[in-house]
């Protein structure tokens, strides 16, 4: 079995581009939510899905891999990581927050990333193809800055689409960085939100007469918020407690924002209204912890709720797994909220195409349609248990190398090197 | 905000593992070997139980299709197949359900880390006196938090003995406790009777940045190393006093004056404590093997051993045990080469190996981390099933307490500390069912009174009236 997949490896690298590729015998979840297709056979071309169809010969030439009747689903896609940004603690820079300085909401990750990290092997290697990076902090709270999504391809272009949300956060134990209180973290929002409409009103672009003595209303800052006012850019607020989520609908309300709620532990006790407007909600399937006072409300089948409301879910996990084991924390994640009452079809979705719709990749990614970019993989069982790994993984056409710095390690020190009297620093 | 607490709880220096409770065996009449405060624990209420047509892991490496056990006055007094249930029992029939010893976690912060966090917790917290990179003369049993949500959501995952140590702040922090996962009112009511006590140790990046920043020693790793150095010298002169006044027959004058710190550390030199190191290095873990030989003291595990794989046959030869995570990597830079097949490997290499949650929410699914692991080594060319991973957190925790002649496997005799789980414990679909301690079933996920909750979450509107 091992030696079979570093067989198709070796091939895969050898293939021109343009060749068309054929996965047969794939258990295919074409669009996740629906039921999959058995026995299909996958087509990809030009970086593209071609077509997906049962029992299909594939054409002449192809190059055939066969996916022995395992599951083959899109890649996947993590709604919130610091991929990109990060290497080993802090390393030399702290790419995903500045904490000093006048960027605010104009603060944005999109010219720190590192196509070389250590963390994206790792990343793909556990079948996640797509990812949200998003930046922690900025020099002015509550706003962070502008996030990016990421395509975890091999090379040097990992940017799929920039500014893809401004990013802010709000609660208790945030609101230090703000004069203590979290009445002041919506009064800013509000502030810089009325500044920002003013001048899409006013018709002149960046004002240069903008409050430069105040870096939340600056030209830069608000210049950011032009195009959340507008209704094109989302706002993404991570809030946890209940009154802070309703403070955001009530933001969406005010000022027509599309925004989507992170964090959300307490989302479960404002279903409804959340649905209601449609406004996705990204989710840690493992919080069942009051871990603070925000947090009293948190459940486990918080995620199962939401979705039987109606609300859009997808995932991202804060803590030592956040960016590092941003693709089998997920799909462990998405495993404990199954266990916990979702059913595995929204689970799938809640990992692909609801993801791709709430970042506004929907276009080009999330499902294995036709003209979708080839994101897919071959697991080796249910892709949520632990214990299943991805065997094949393609990110937009191209099969990429499972290797990563540990498995090399684990090869460097496997237990059949005994009687190797050299040190493994020679393997 | 849950990467505030990160950084708290791992970027901030904070693990550690500490000491265990309290009696160490009396090597001598110093002071040190009584326990002022001891256990008070007591078996909850309790019946005979027979669990039928399981899917036994027995945690000795062993598995039994259909196999019944049977639990009588707190302890397991049959495992097997065809086994008659004794009058008046109860029966559990846990056809296709699976059954395994409690779950031992070696290294929590369940009690002395207790949530809810709140801003003040942000400066100082419970977990570590860090004030002084030696703090061996507190102990983790001083700062539970008996009421921390935290036990329930952990016995839930069918935890049911968990070291509690003080973090990793300091080069000594402190003594750990372990502690039966009850519902309790006072710490003394969770102690683990007879429990061996341990200290808590830390190599490694957090003492040296938690006092280097300050412009203090340790500032390096050979300042960590210097520092484990003059104590232990201390700790050996002050040892010998004690025993010098103990072995005069009629003792005269004067007993030497009592030092908490340096009594621990003598607890320690006389093998009455054990020693649980943080250490994720695998060149810092050799160079702790031989301060520990230097001094004449052995370390028990290290923890947070992230490149034990590097040093699986000196591990094993010394008969240390590794504490470990599946998957943790990178947030720091003593954690960049961590292996998911580390667990594996120590495995192959026959060293003592087990997983810990350092964090409660990993051990609310010990066995999936089992899991986690299980399948790397396995994709590294390893042939390990349940029956035995499921060692690396039953049995193989309870040696490294001290505790193996007690519990961490179903084997007559034994504490009828047990858990039968709704399938197989290591997907991450089941759940467990119900989990006994001492024979008491103190959990039961489909009877709401058998699900006890901490004080702290009574009449919380947040939490209540759900859909």
């Amino acid at each position: 079995m091992k030696k079979w997949i570093v067989g198709i490896a070796f091939a895969a690298a050898s293939i021109a581009d343009a060749q068309t590729i054929a996965i047969v015998h794939a258990k295919a979840y074409v669009v996740p939510g629906s039921p999959p297709i058995a026995n299909a056979t996958i087509l990809i071309r030009d970086g593209r899905i071609g077509t997906v169809a049962a029992d299909a010969t594939p054409p002449a030439g192809a190059h055939v891999i066969d996916a022995q009747g395992k599951i083959v689903t899109p890649g996947l896609m993590n709604s919130g990581t610091e991929l990109g940004l990060v290497e080993a603690g802090p390393a030399d820079t702290t790419d995903h927050a500045v904490t000093t300085g006048t960027l605010g909401a104009a603060f944005d990750i999109q010219y720190a990333l590192n196509p070389n990290s250590t963390l994206l092997p790792v990343a793909r290697a556990d079948g996640l193809t797509r990812a949200v990076a998003f930046p922690s902090a900025s020099g002015v709270p509550p706003f962070a800055g502008l996030g990016a999504i990421l395509r975890l391809s091999e090379g040097p272009d990992i940017l799929d689409r920039p500014q893809a949300a401004v990013f802010a956060t709000t609660g208790g134990m945030v609101s230090s960085r703000v004069g203590g209180s979290r009445s002041a973290e919506w009064i800013l929002l509000r502030m810089a939100l009325d500044e920002a409409q003013r001048t899409v009103a006013s018709k002149v672009e960046a004002r240069g007469d903008m409050r430069e003595h105040d870096p939340l209303l600056s030209r830069v800052n608000i210049a950011a918020l032009l195009p959340v006012v507008r209704g094109k850019t989302p706002l993404a607020i991570t809030a946890h407690r209940e009154s802070d989520i309703r403070q955001a609908i009530k933001l969406a309300d005010d000022y027509k924002l599309h925004i989507i709620l992170c964090g959300a532990d307490e989302a479960w006790r404002a279903a409804a209204a959340l649905a209601a407007r449609k406004i996705p909600v990204v989710l840690n399937p493992f919080d069942s912890t009051p871990s603070t006072f925000d947090q009293i409300g948190a459940r486990l089948d918080n995620v199962a709720i939401l979705q039987r409301a109606g609300v859009t879910i997808s995932f991202s996990v804060p803590g030592v797994h956040l960016s590092h084991n941003a693709g089998s924390i997920i799909r462990e994640g998405a495993g404990i909220a199954v266990a916990n009452g979702l059913p595995w079809d929204q689970a799938l979705k809640a990992l692909t195409v609801n993801p791709a719709k709430t970042w506004g990749i929907a276009n080009h990614y999330g499902t294995l349609e036709a003209g979708k970019d080839a994101d897919l993989v071959i697991w080796s069982g249910d892709p949520l248990e632990p214990v299943s790994t991805a065997e094949v993984v393609f990110v937009q056409g191209k099969q990429v190398s499972l290797r990563t710095r540990q498995t090399e390690l684990e090869q460097r020190y496997s237990p059949k090197h005994k009687n190797d009297p050299w040190p493994p620093e020679y393997r | 905000m849950r990467l505030r607490i990160l950084r708290i709880l791992v970027l901030a220096p904070l693990f550690g593992a500490g000491t265990a409770s309290l009696f160490g065996q009396t090597a001598s009449k110093d002071p040190a070997s009584a326990n002022p405060y001891p256990s008070t624990y007591k078996p909850l209420p309790r019946t005979d139980t027979v669990i039928t047509d399981a899917t036994i892991l027995d945690g000795r490496g062993n598995r039994i299709e259909h196999g019944s056990l049977i639990l009588h006055d707190g302890k397991i007094v049959a495992v097997g197949t065809n086994l008659k249930a004794p009058e008046g029992a109860v029966i559990i029939d846990a056809k296709s359900r699976w059954v395994t010893p409690g779950i031992v976690d070696p290294h929590s912060h369940v009690g002395d880390f207790p949530m809810p966090l709140t801003a003040d917790d942000l400066k100082v917290n419970d977990v570590n006196e860090a004030v002084d990179p030696n703090s061996a003369q507190v102990w983790a049993l001083h700062s539970i938090t008996a009421q921390d949500p935290q036990f329930s959501r952990v016995r839930a995952g069918g935890v049911t003995t968990l070291q509690v140590l003080p973090g990793s702040t300091n080069l000594f922090g402190g003594r750990g406790v372990v502690l039966k996962n009850v519902p309790a009112t006072t710490v003394q009511r969770m102690e683990f009777p007879g429990a061996r006590a341990s200290l808590k140790m830390a190599c490694g990046e957090n003492p040296k940045y938690s006092y280097g920043e300050k412009g203090r020693s340790p500032a390096s790793l050979m300042g960590n190393v210097a520092g484990y150095r003059e104590a232990w010298i201390a700790a050996q002169q002050y040892r010998r006093k004690w025993d010098e006044y103990d072995q005069q027959k009629d003792p005269k004058g004067e007993p030497p004056a009592r030092d908490l710190k340096l009594e621990t550390l003598a607890e320690v030199l006389r093998g009455d404590i054990l020693v649980h190191m943080h250490c994720y290095r695998a060149d810092e873990m050799a160079i702790m093997l031989d301060v520990a030989k230097e001094f004449g003291f052995k370390i028990t595990a290290f923890h947070h051993a992230v490149e034990a794989y590097k040093i699986a046959d000196l591990l094993a030869e010394n008969g240390v045990c590794a504490a470990v995570w599946p998957d943790w990597w990178g947030y720091k830079m003593e954690a960049y080469d961590a292996i998911r097949a580390n667990a594996g490997y120590l495995e192959a290499a026959g060293a003592c190996v087990m997983l810990h949650s350092d964090f409660a929410v990993d051990a609310e699914r010990l066995t999936v981390d089992a899991a986690t692991a299980m399948g790397a080594a396995r994709r590294a060319g390893l042939d390990i099933g349940e029956e035995l991973a499921i060692k690396w957190v039953t049995l193989n925790p309870a040696k490294a307490l001290g505790l193996d002649d007690r519990i961490g496997s179903l084997e007559a005799g034994k504490n009828a500390d047990v858990v039968v789980w709704s399938g197989n414990p290591f997907s991450v679909y089941t759940k467990a069912d119900q989990v006994f301690i001492d024979g008491a079933l103190v959990y039961d996920r489909h009877d709401p009174h058998r699900r006890p909750q901490s004080d702290f979450e009574v009449g919380q509107p947040a939490s209540g009236v759900r859909p």
